[in-house]
């Protein structure tokens, strides 16, 4: 009889499971189960549609439906799977129209993703406010804004706060952001690097508002303004970007432990305390690379690399996932910013001695017209001197040089050897040194 | 020949629901894969094919397409004996995603059944509108 698998969630790691699973096994029945209506799609690309960048929400779709049918992908949209017998292994589901099925699997993969987070605030059950997670949401923030929403309270400085911000101001809205913590993007960058990003974003007009939780929602019928460190502000339209939680009832509910970080638990080929259960994504945890600590970055390159080497195992084959650096990048208006290991502040948390260098220089030649300006930050732990962490910000090329401190990273190269690192150089496309060089550079005379 | 969204649909061919055209060469016909179909497997690495002498039979899997991120069974659009397999795909499984309607040919057929088969199959206009159905924009 050919091996059943049954991967419950369909998006950047179920798709990615069930294409390696089917990789390996040709006869395989291959199962996915989700309870939106779109399947395969990019979460990553939602804000770009509220921006206007990206034409309709169907764009953001990733695998088209011929694609379910050549890998003989059984999709089932609009089901969900409402329980997990590990002993039978069963997956009961309930269809759209309430037709109850249960479905026995060889191998079962849980990528169930994650729910935005709302902390319990004062208000928080009245209507109105709204969150970006699928399409869906994003079809009625981009509702509200054709119905005529001029401005909008954002609650969360992280990636998608911003970015959804950003959009929103690109679509004529005023946009304010309301962040408990000191400083923006708090997981992404140190407090100097995300200064940066912070000014870049106040110079376009979006209000950013730090150091102030949100104490209350208010309104009669609605959500008509928060009140958020003692100030009351007013707006259209309210998106809670808070972040996000594992979505582990359904695990939970099976007798599936979780681990510290309260997300599924897993080993290193993404499986379960239980036999032939896997999980994968934003519902899972890894260890880090760095720290060795469980870590439950939530990121659609960690949700892809988990599925590949869920799906992998689920249909017969052996892969094990590498771990978790939790590299990151994002554009809001004209600035880049990115990250890649611990930031200075992760470090220091996580008991690591670390000596920091930042350097500012530009894009191109300096008397290139057009060079932008750019700052590398590292982070080196003291006693190995490795670099632990990356983190750069500016007008443009942040990408690969994140790639290229990832991979330097996980290859436990030492600042020593990046400061006599082999780079290129002509002036329309970088400086004669190396930004990243000069910053290893700095650290080296600052370990001295 | 029409684009849908990105995807090449040519004039003067068959196609079958499973991403695969037929064209119609006198007593023979050539067979190969869509541009939707390449496209969505994406980079094809590797081209599965029986070899001359194999018989192959309408809606029944014949070879397989592999691509970096999938695999995918090929279905036969008609039945009959095989009379040519195109070496280049195999050797170059690339020319499937840069031509699939005319280098990336991959079957040359002598069909067993083609009038009553064909019936099964679509013509460039139902093809339009079946791609277009595919393709459908939800906003």
């Amino acid at each position: 009889m050919s091996r059943r698998v049954i991967i419950v969630g369909a998006n950047a790691a179920g798709v990615e499971a069930a294409s390696a699973a089917r990789k390996k096994d040709r006869t395989a029945e291959i199962t996915l189960v989700t309870q939106e209506r779109n399947a395969g799609y990019s979460r990553c690309g939602l804000p770009f549609v509220i921006g206007g960048q990206i034409g309709c929400f169907h764009d953001l779709v990733v695998y088209s439906p011929a694609y379910f049918q050549m890998l003989k992908l059984n999709l089932r949209t609009e089901t969900k799977a409402t329980a997990i017998s590990t002993k039978d292994k069963t997956v009961t589901i309930t269809t759209k129209e309430g037709v109850v099925e249960v479905l026995p699997y060889d191998s079962l993969v849980i990528a169930t993703g994650a729910d935005s987070f709302m902390p319990p605030i004062k208000g928080k059950e009245k209507p109105g406010i709204l969150s970006l997670r699928s399409i869906e949401d994003g079809e009625k923030i981009d509702a509200a804004i054709r119905a005529g929403a001029k401005s909008a309270v954002i609650m969360g400085a992280g990636l998608i706060g911003l970015e959804v911000g950003v959009g929103l101001m690109e679509r004529g809205l005023k946009v304010t952001i309301v962040e408990m913590l000191p400083q923006i993007l708090p997981q992404l960058l140190d407090a100097d690097m995300a200064k940066l990003v912070l000014e870049h974003l106040q110079e376009k007009g979006m209000i950013i508002l730090t150091s102030k939780g949100v104490e209350e929602f208010l309104g009669k019928d609605k959500v008509t303004a928060v009140m958020a460190g003692g100030e009351k502000i007013e707006a259209d339209l309210f998106i809670s970007a808070f972040g996000v939680r594992a979505n582990t009832k359904l695990a939970v509910d099976a007798g599936i432990p979780l681990g510290e970080t309260r997300a599924i638990k897993t080993n290193g080929r993404m499986e379960t305390d239980i036999k032939d259960v896997y999980a994968v994504g934003d519902c899972a945890e890894a260890h880090n690379i760095i720290t060795h600590k469980p870590m439950c970055a939530q990121l659609g390159t960690i949700a892809v690399r988990q599925g590949k080497v869920a799906g992998a195992n689920a249909g017969g084959d052996y892969s094990q996932f590498s771990g978790i650096l939790a590299s990151a990048v994002t554009k809001l208006f004209e600035i880049e910013a990115g990250n890649t290991g611990l930031t200075e502040t992760a470090a220091i948390r996580n008991r690591l001695e670390v000596v920091t260098g930042a350097i500012s220089s530009k894009t191109k030649a300096d008397y290139f017209p057009g060079a932008k300006p750019i700052k590398i930050k590292l982070v080196v732990e003291k006693e190995s001197q490795r670099i632990v962490g990356g983190q750069v910000v500016g007008g443009e090329e942040v990408t690969q040089r994140i790639n290229c401190l990832s991979f330097a990273i996980q290859k436990g190269m030492t600042v020593r050897e990046l400061a006599k690192a082999d780079t290129a150089y002509a002036p329309p496309l970088c400086e004669t040194w190396e930004p990243m060089v000069i910053a290893a550079e700095l650290v080296l005379m600052k370990l001295r | 020949m029409v684009k849908v969204e990105s995807y090449e649909v040519p004039e003067g061919l068959y196609f079958s629901k499973d991403f695969e055209w037929v064209k119609v060469e006198g007593d023979k016909i050539r067979m190969g894969i869509t541009d939707y179909a390449q496209k969505s497997l994406r980079e094809i690495v590797y081209a599965e094919l029986p070899s001359v002498g194999t018989e192959v039979t309408q809606g029944e899997p014949y070879g397989t397409l592999e691509s970096v991120k999938a695999v995918s069974d090929l279905v036969a659009a008609v039945s009959g004996t095989i009379q040519e397999v195109n070496d280049e795909v195999q050797s170059k499984p690339e020319t499937l995603n840069e031509d699939p309607y005319t280098k990336g040919w991959l079957l040359v057929v002598k069909p067993s059944n083609l009038q009553a088969e064909l019936v099964n199959l679509m013509d460039f206009d139902k093809s339009v509108e079946w791609h277009r159905a595919q393709v459908a924009s939800k906003c």
